[in-house]
């Protein structure tokens, strides 16, 4: 590996300036704009099916320019103090990459069943703001879209290392590049004024026993991604079942008996979001 | 020319002042507008007309570089180094050898400048151009951007002339100083951004329906709503403030559900989290005349409204 590689990663990665987004969930958006009866909830709604466009949402409400950076973690939020316009400034401005729909599709689904996933957990062990939970969750996986986009030779490196050594997505970056996904969030969420919580959430998920701030949201997305993994649910890069940190499970508090009530509760909900959505 | 003021861009007759020795180019400014609408006083010297300028302020003031006595940057300088004078619009007059080498505008801080030879239409709208441009920046809040209090006022004497039905919702925050005091004023104007927002996009969801908002000053803001609109409006407010709010405050204060701060008497007291208190004040049928009785319907209303430590709105129920 050039010692540089990291370096010139980063700068292509923070350079992104355009990010696919799922055709149905632009089309429902764009619909719902468009009418003047249409709630704010109903598009927070819509909007948190997909981890590109919240993560646009909440970028563009914690920049500098609103007056308020790294405050707000809730897209509902988000869109009262954005407003309709800038929303729909967002929704003109986001494109959909036509060959990336496929590969996409599998990494939104287990996305979104990610953050159903969380909400649940986050509600079982108690905590206030479920939802922002469940927008960690959504995000978790962002910078393998990210890479994706705009370094493609490298993202098909890595996915071709996955089918080669039999490694996650995870293991293979770090074969390939050097450094994970949980790295790439972690320099989106600074450079985009994420809010702290999610932004150490999203950057770990991986290793959540080395949160420093916000353990708790870190510990329930990494249980989050491993149990839409064990549900087979989407697609996150490969078909391994990740490793389980015990720490994670003792810092919610959660026995093997909640484990069981939150995956019945998942049964359900990820029935309901995929007849929904696809 | 023959325009009336009704149809030009302004509220009132403008008088301008324009210091130049150019006897043409001050007939050429006086028969671009009709004198109803922009009355032009001139000056053939600076030094006379500095004092007439700090009596009665004109709304603009054009200042030509070829003055003999004075020259134009000084008047400019002069204008714009008092605060009560620097508001007004300057307009400087150049011929081209004037701006052969690059111009401190830092150090001239004129508004707008024309340059020799004048073509009528082009001066006529670069000069209302300054002028509106002047009223917008006048009036906004530096911090939200909203429009003033010369704004509101105005827009509220139209509703009234026009005996048009419109309610009028003061809105402030309850323990906005304790927050300010504790958490200091830059994270304080991360609330005044946070509820102007909040207030413009509730309102502008009202498709179809006059309305407008502005920004009081400090933590006071108003908006206007036809009457059937306002109380939704207002629930809906005080939900997206008491939601949104909590994040602003540090995570053992939001759980505490208080901050300790300082009051005014120099003791240590508890503060509850902040709150917002509308008091809505309704004109129907004519019943109100003047601005000055909305305001003072509204703070009656908005001590009412205060006494509830809670979010809570107050609508003022009287008929005419």
């Amino acid at each position: 590996m050039e010692p540089d590689l990291k370096t010139s990663v980063k700068g292509e990665i923070l350079a992104v300036k355009d990010l696919p987004t799922l055709p149905h969930v632009l089309d429902e958006v764009t619909s719902l704009i468009e009418n003047p009866e249409t709630s704010s909830e109903a598009i927070a709604k819509v909007i948190s099916t997909d981890q590109v466009l919240s993560a646009k949402v909440l970028k563009m409400v914690n920049s500098p320019i609103y007056g308020f950076p790294g405050r707000i973690s809730s897209i509902q939020h988000a869109l009262v103090l954005l407003g309709f316009n800038v929303i729909r400034g967002i929704i003109i401005s986001t494109s959909v990459f036509d060959m990336m729909v496929q590969a996409m599709k599998g990494l939104w689904e287990h996305s979104l069943g990610c953050a159903t996933a969380c909400n649940i957990i986050a509600r079982r062990a108690g905590f206030e703001d479920p939802e922002e939970y469940a927008v960690a969750g959504l995000l978790h996986d962002l910078g393998k879209v990210v890479t994706a986009v705009q370094l493609p030779e490298l993202h098909q490196r890595i996915s071709e290392t996955v089918q080669a050594k039999e490694l996650t997505y995870f293991q293979a970056e770090k074969d390939v590049l050097g450094f994970g996904h949980d790295r790439i969030n972690a320099w989106l969420a600074r450079h985009w004024g994420l809010p702290p919580n999610i932004r150490e959430a999203m950057a770990r998920h991986h290793a959540p026993q080395l949160a420093e701030f916000y353990k708790p949201m870190s510990c329930v997305v990494h249980l989050g991604d491993f149990l839409v993994r064990l549900f087979e649910f989407g697609n996150a890069g490969d078909d391994q079942t990740s490793y389980l940190r015990p720490e994670a499970l003792m810092e919610l508090g959660f026995k093997m008996s909640d484990l069981d009530k939150v995956m019945d509760e998942m049964a359900d909900q990820l029935l309901e979001v995929s007849d929904v959505t696809f | 020319m023959n325009q009336t003021l009704e149809d030009s861009l302004f509220q009132r007759k403008q008088t301008a002042f324009l210091l130049s020795p150019d006897k043409a180019f001050a007939e050429m400014l006086k028969g671009l507008w009709s004198p109803d609408v922009m009355e032009f006083k001139v000056f053939e010297h600076g030094g006379g007309a500095i004092e007439h300028l700090f009596n009665e302020p004109p709304d603009l003031l054009v200042v030509d570089n070829r003055l003999s006595d004075i020259s134009g940057r000084e008047v400019a300088n002069l204008v714009k180094s008092e605060n009560v004078y620097r508001q007004l619009p300057v307009v400087m007059c150049v011929d081209p050898i004037d701006v052969e080498t690059p111009w401190n505008w830092n150090q001239i801080e004129v508004d707008d400048f024309l340059v020799r030879p004048f073509n009528p239409s082009e001066v006529r709208d670069r000069i209302n151009l300054t002028l509106c441009r002047a009223m917008r920046a006048l009036d906004a809040n530096p911090l939200s951007k909203l429009p003033g209090n010369t704004s509101i006022i105005q827009r509220i004497q139209s509703l009234i002339d026009a005996r048009e039905d419109f309610a009028l919702a003061y809105c402030d925050l309850d323990y906005f100083k304790s927050y300010n005091d504790k958490y200091g004023f830059s994270r304080g104007d991360e609330i005044l951004m946070m509820s102007a927002r909040l207030i413009v996009n509730t309102i502008r969801s009202y498709p179809g329906v006059p309305s407008f908002v502005g920004h009081v000053g400090g933590d006071d803001f108003v908006f206007i709503l036809p009457p059937d609109k306002v109380e939704d409006a207002c629930r809906r407010i005080i939900k997206a403030f008491d939601d949104i709010v909590p994040h602003f405050y540090d995570p053992e204060d939001r759980k505490r559900g208080n901050i300790t701060s300082v009051d005014r008497e120099g003791n240590t007291r508890v503060f509850p989290l902040m709150a917002v208190s509308i008091a809505v004040v309704i004109n129907e049928e004519g019943r109100i005349r003047h601005y000055g009785e909305v305001s003072s319907i509204a703070m009656g209303l908005k001590k009412k409204a205060k006494e509830n430590p809670k979010s809570s709105y107050v609508i003022d129920q009287r008929k005419g």
